[in-house]
């Protein structure tokens, strides 16, 4: 068998199965940036996007067998059940949702810029960075999902109607809602007039 | 005419381009004439030019926000507690695993040991119902019989061996009728063989040698029915 081979999601997950903890542990790190990812920016909490990874891994280590290699990749698969535990999520909310997310030793929301070039310019760039960010938490749901596959995640239509269970056409509508509605937001917040009548 | 047609065709109103000709660029699902439409509108329509300046712009932000957040992964305290959980489940496995192994191991050595002691068992009974019939097939033999008789006298005690019962052959020729005693009544009779001193002859109606009454001899006796001995037979000397 080729390394190719033996590295293979499902092969890995095979071995899991049987307990092998390095194949575990290779399936996790192949994966969990992406799900975190996901989760951070479809709850906006860092606190909750861990319990969504955590979860999401338990649920392959439970029950290997519920992965159908046969029916998709397991990087789909896992988008799922993360998708899943979101939705979960974002049901047991309260309405308001704190949007400044706090690290354990209480400093900033866990973001690190890669350009500092100057204070003000980091402090400028860091402010609409929040901005955009409590934008998106506010939009709808299935908005934000759209907005988040589309966008952040950067699938294409096809991937991310695959992955949101609806047709394209369903995607392009709310990606267009919901970009139009943060784009409005986006516009409020920096005091600049509507210059487009998108967020109908 | 036609070429205005095929123009009209291909041009599009605002209300289509805010629904597809927004992200015409990366939209795989739309056709390349669609796009080109949109390109167009846009060139021609400033409200829709307005409105894909914004777009991008929101695409521009929306990146910002992606990059930042572009190398977060999850702590690795998720990777500890999920390595954790890994172990205690598949410990607890292998630990019940063995233990249904060692519960079949168990199942299947008592199984065994039951097997092995039932064929032992069938061996012993079987051993003894050859040595039976063996000993039968000796006593259909009197020359033998005597000999071995003689054998036994030798080794065996006069009190342990006076209630012996042997059953001996079914020849009644060489039995010698008791007075009193008619053949018929011999004739659901049962051969009982028991040690007696000579001397108890005497009370059978036989006549004894005196120097030789207390000589302990094996005797074949026919019992009856009604438990009385009807005839004798005495081994050859």
């Amino acid at each position: 068998m080729r390394i190719a081979e033996l590295e293979r999601d499902d092969v890995l997950l095979r071995r899991a199965a049987k307990g092998d903890e390095e194949a575990f542990l290779l399936i996790y790190r192949r994966h969990q940036a992406a799900m975190y990812r996901f989760a951070l920016r479809m709850t906006g909490n860092t606190w909750a996007a861990e319990e969504i990874v955590q979860d999401v891994f338990m649920t392959l280590m439970r029950d290997p067998k519920k992965y159908d290699p046969s029916r998709g990749a397991l990087g789909a698969f896992l988008y799922g059940v993360a998708r899943n535990r979101v939705m979960k999520h974002l049901e047991r909310l309260p309405r308001e949702v704190a949007l400044e997310e706090k690290n354990e030793d209480g400093t900033g929301s866990g973001v690190v810029l890669q350009d500092a070039s100057t204070p003000a310019s980091w402090l400028e760039k860091r402010e609409r960075v929040r901005q955009v960010r409590d934008a998106v938490q506010e939009l709808p749901v299935e908005f934000r999902e759209a907005v988040v596959l589309c966008e952040l995640e950067e699938l294409s239509y096809e991937e991310a109607a695959q992955m949101a269970g609806c047709p394209i056409g369903t995607i392009r509508s709310r990606l267009h809602r919901g970009k139009a509605l943060l784009m409005a937001k986006l516009e409020m917040l920096r005091g600049v007039p509507r210059r487009a009548s998108a967020a109908r | 005419m036609k070429d205005f047609f095929m123009q009209r065709k291909q041009e599009m109103k605002c209300e289509e381009f805010e629904a597809i000709g927004l992200d015409a660029g990366r939209d795989s699902s739309l056709s390349e004439a669609e796009r080109t439409a949109a390109r167009e509108h846009a060139a021609t329509c400033s409200h829709c030019a307005a409105l894909q300046d914004s777009w991008d712009a929101a695409g521009v932000e929306l990146r910002a926000f992606a990059e930042d957040t572009a190398m977060a992964q999850a702590p690795a305290r998720v990777e500890m507690r999920l390595r954790q959980e890994f172990r205690t489940r598949h410990v607890s496995m292998k630990v019940r695993r063995t233990a249904v192994i060692a519960g079949w191991a168990l199942a299947t050595a008592a199984v065994l040991v039951g097997a092995v002691s039932w064929v032992n068992w069938r061996g012993i009974n079987s051993g003894a119902a050859a040595k039976q019939s063996k000993t039968s097939q000796v006593g259909a033999n009197p020359a033998a019989n005597n000999a071995d008789v003689a054998n036994n006298n030798a080794a065996a005690q006069p009190d342990s061996a006076e209630s012996e019962t042997l059953l001996a052959d079914n020849e009644l020729s060489d039995f010698t009728l008791l007075p009193g005693s008619s053949p018929a009544d011999t004739l659901d009779a049962a051969i009982l063989r028991v040690r007696m001193q000579r001397s108890s002859l005497g009370a059978l109606g036989l006549p004894v040698n005196e120097e030789r009454a207390s000589e302990w001899i094996q005797v074949d006796l026919l019992v009856g029915n009604d438990g009385l001995p009807q005839a004798v037979r005495l081994p050859q000397e």
